[in-house]
């Protein structure tokens, strides 16, 4: 109500009548201060309908349209899922997606754990900023990089070579062209993104806690179990879809590392949007909103399980 | 808040730390160990890579690639539409979040939602909806959008596949992170006390804005910026999918020819994140509130 009164003075419409706004009464709707609110967020909201909003509903409505006739059909979605190749595109995006999400949450959640118990506050910062860096350096660069690294010729493959004779393409039949090469690639953002979301998550356990749980006869693992385990497994949950999602969607990586030979949703999507004739509008659209609803699950778990960690850390 | 913690536990954990500190070290610092390990091999074969000839270092691969007209001209490009996103992103959200704040709180869950939709909708799936929205004419959407799309997808405008679209296109992915960290900022600071002052001492909505609020939230307005600025430098679905020819494009149809030449820049457009995040994290030092910790978060890049 304060603040009703004291912005109504700024209003655009009313500032060449400043009587008008004394005698308004603080406690009944201001119609035409609302109005001007909304215009104010007029300009924002326009633009996410534009390029967020409509090109969302667009893909939602036309998975339901037969492309050549324009009539209702369900028709998409069947075909969908009667090929084998697109259920197979699923389950490779998943499975990556959940395999990277899992090594990236488990290892980045003990790393930064490492990070929270270093004492060095330079050798902390230096880590945590070059998981910024790391976190942000995907896409083309990142692929080029692990091809550079481990690829047929690349630095490391040659180094194990000469060095150790582990012949890793012809001997050990590894490649970065596959799916666990592209596990590999994924793990690089997903750990550090992990280490940023953990370190300040893990800030939630007060050293009261483990105090009390050792002066109670705990032993370490009881502590974890009981304690720390309990109180940060909603971070932990929210941060593991996050970095499901962030597997899910990502398509550069992928592309710029097999050039479209794994089999994966996004790449599928893409051969629509560049016009390749085996995959049609519809059938696209409709692959789109099978990732959007395995996204939206994973994101929702995320927000639900943010709701919960609030609770903890006092927010 | 995380700086202070070492102090506070070391004293008072003595006992408990000492008999437990075996256990701990085996496996939180040996991960942390491969971590580091993990993340620094990549790049530093990379360099190598990129220095070596197949036999011998090579320094010529960076002449040459800053030789190719190519190269110069893609770099500028992406340098162009990075600029112009992160121009556009800033003078959109920061009124508007700060608008939000004072004038219309309701609206809150509202924008929250907006800045989740890229979470479940990437940019792949963005390009394809924006190819359907501007591409194929639609009675529904035109009605829906107040007759913009047709306007918008027709001569003299039509952005379809053009670079304004692509701008716009980045805005959008970029607004999660973007709309939190100026979100934050903005309540870390009293808004709503700063801007009643402003006001009874006869300030009006835009001086307030631009002379009180701006310069108090401005790390974060920065950091956002420079957030926004490295996603667009590195976005390389929507620019393929609309076939402009940006700096990760050449990248990748360089790397199709000459492994050592994309190593090399790979190595430059890692340096380019380098300069952008240490930016942001010297920008998160100087702001002296809590918000430190939960502007880690808000790093994710396009992949």
């Amino acid at each position: 109500m304060q603040l009703r009164a004291a912005t109504g003075t700024a209003d655009p419409t009313t500032t060449e009548a400043p009587a008008a706004v004394k005698t308004r009464r603080p406690g009944g709707i201001n119609w035409s201060y609302t109005l001007t609110s909304w215009l104010g967020f007029i300009p924002f909201l326009l633009f996410c309908l534009l390029f967020e909003l409509l090109p969302a509903a667009m893909i939602m409505e036309g998975s339901f349209v037969n492309s050549n006739t324009g009539t209702l059909t369900l028709n998409n979605y069947q075909r969908m899922l009667s090929q084998a190749s697109n259920l197979h595109a699923f389950q490779t995006s998943i499975s990556l997606s959940l395999v990277t999400a899992l090594i990236g949450a488990v290892i980045g959640f003990l790393a930064a754990y490492g990070v929270y118990n270093l004492r060095t506050s330079w050798l902390r910062n230096f880590i945590i900023g070059f998981s910024s860096i790391a976190a942000n350096f995907a896409g083309v660069p990142l692929a080029f990089a692990f091809i550079s690294t481990l690829g047929v010729t690349g630095f490391v493959t040659v180094l194990l070579l000469h060095w150790f004779h582990i012949d890793l393409y012809n001997g050990l039949n590894f490649s970065i062209y596959t799916f666990w090469g592209l596990v590999l690639v994924y793990t690089y953002f997903q750990l550090p993104l992990m280490i940023l979301i953990t370190v300040p998550a893990l800030s939630a356990l007060k050293p009261e806690w483990k105090e009390a749980a050792f002066n109670l006869g705990a032993s370490n693992f009881i502590y974890w179990r009981r304690v720390a385990l309990p109180v940060l497994m909603p971070s932990l949950i929210a941060a593991t879809m996050l970095l499901f999602a962030n597997s899910f969607g990502a398509f550069a990586t992928a592309y710029a590392l097999a050039q479209g030979g794994i089999n994966l949703v996004p790449i599928l999507i893409s051969f629509v949007v560049n016009g390749n004739v085996d995959i049609d509008t519809g059938l696209g659209n409709a692959l789109a909103v099978g990732m959007i609803v395995v996204l939206i699950i994973a994101v929702s778990l995320y927000t639900a399980m943010l709701r919960r960690v609030s609770v903890w850390q006092g927010r | 808040m995380s700086t202070i913690h070492p102090a506070n536990t070391i004293p008072s954990l003595q006992g408990g730390e000492r008999q437990t500190r075996r256990f701990s070290f085996g496996l939180d610092k040996i991960s942390l160990l491969l971590v580091t390990l993990y993340l620094i091999i990549p790049l530093a074969a990379t360099l190598a890579f990129g220095l070596s000839n197949g036999k011998a270092l090579d320094f010529s691969t960076y002449p040459h690639i800053l030789a190719d007209p190519d190269f110069t001209q893609t770099l500028v490009l992406s340098l162009e539409l990075s600029l112009a996103a992160t121009v556009l992103t800033i003078l959109l959200v920061t009124p508007t979040a700060y608008w939000v704040q004072l004038r219309l709180p309701q609206v809150r869950p509202l924008m929250d939602f907006l800045a989740l939709v890229p979470f479940a909708v990437p940019a792949i799936i963005m390009a394809l909806g924006l190819a359907e929205v501007y591409g194929t004419p639609n009675t529904l959407i035109s009605v829906l959008s107040f007759g913009l799309v047709p306007l918008l997808s027709n001569p003299p405008f039509n952005i379809l596949n053009t670079a304004p679209l692509l701008v716009c296109a980045y805005v959008i992915i970029s607004l999660p992170f973007v709309y939190r960290s100026i979100d934050n900022s903005l309540r870390a600071i009293n808004t709503k006390v700063l801007t009643e002052a402003a006001y009874s001492l006869g300030s009006g909505w835009w001086r307030t804005f631009l002379t009180i609020i701006l310069p108090n939230i401005l790390p974060g307005v920065i950091s956002a910026a420079l957030l926004t600025f490295s996603t667009a430098m590195g976005e390389f679905t929507l620019a393929s999918l609309f076939s402009i020819y940006t700096f990760p494009i050449y990248l990748n149809v360089t790397g199709q020819n000459d492994a050592h030449k994309a190593a090399s820049l790979a190595i430059l457009s890692f340096i380019l994140t380098l300069i952008c995040v240490l930016g942001i994290i010297f920008l998160v030092r100087l702001r002296p509130n809590r918000a430190q910790n939960e502007d880690k978060l808000d790093i994710v890049a396009a992949k």
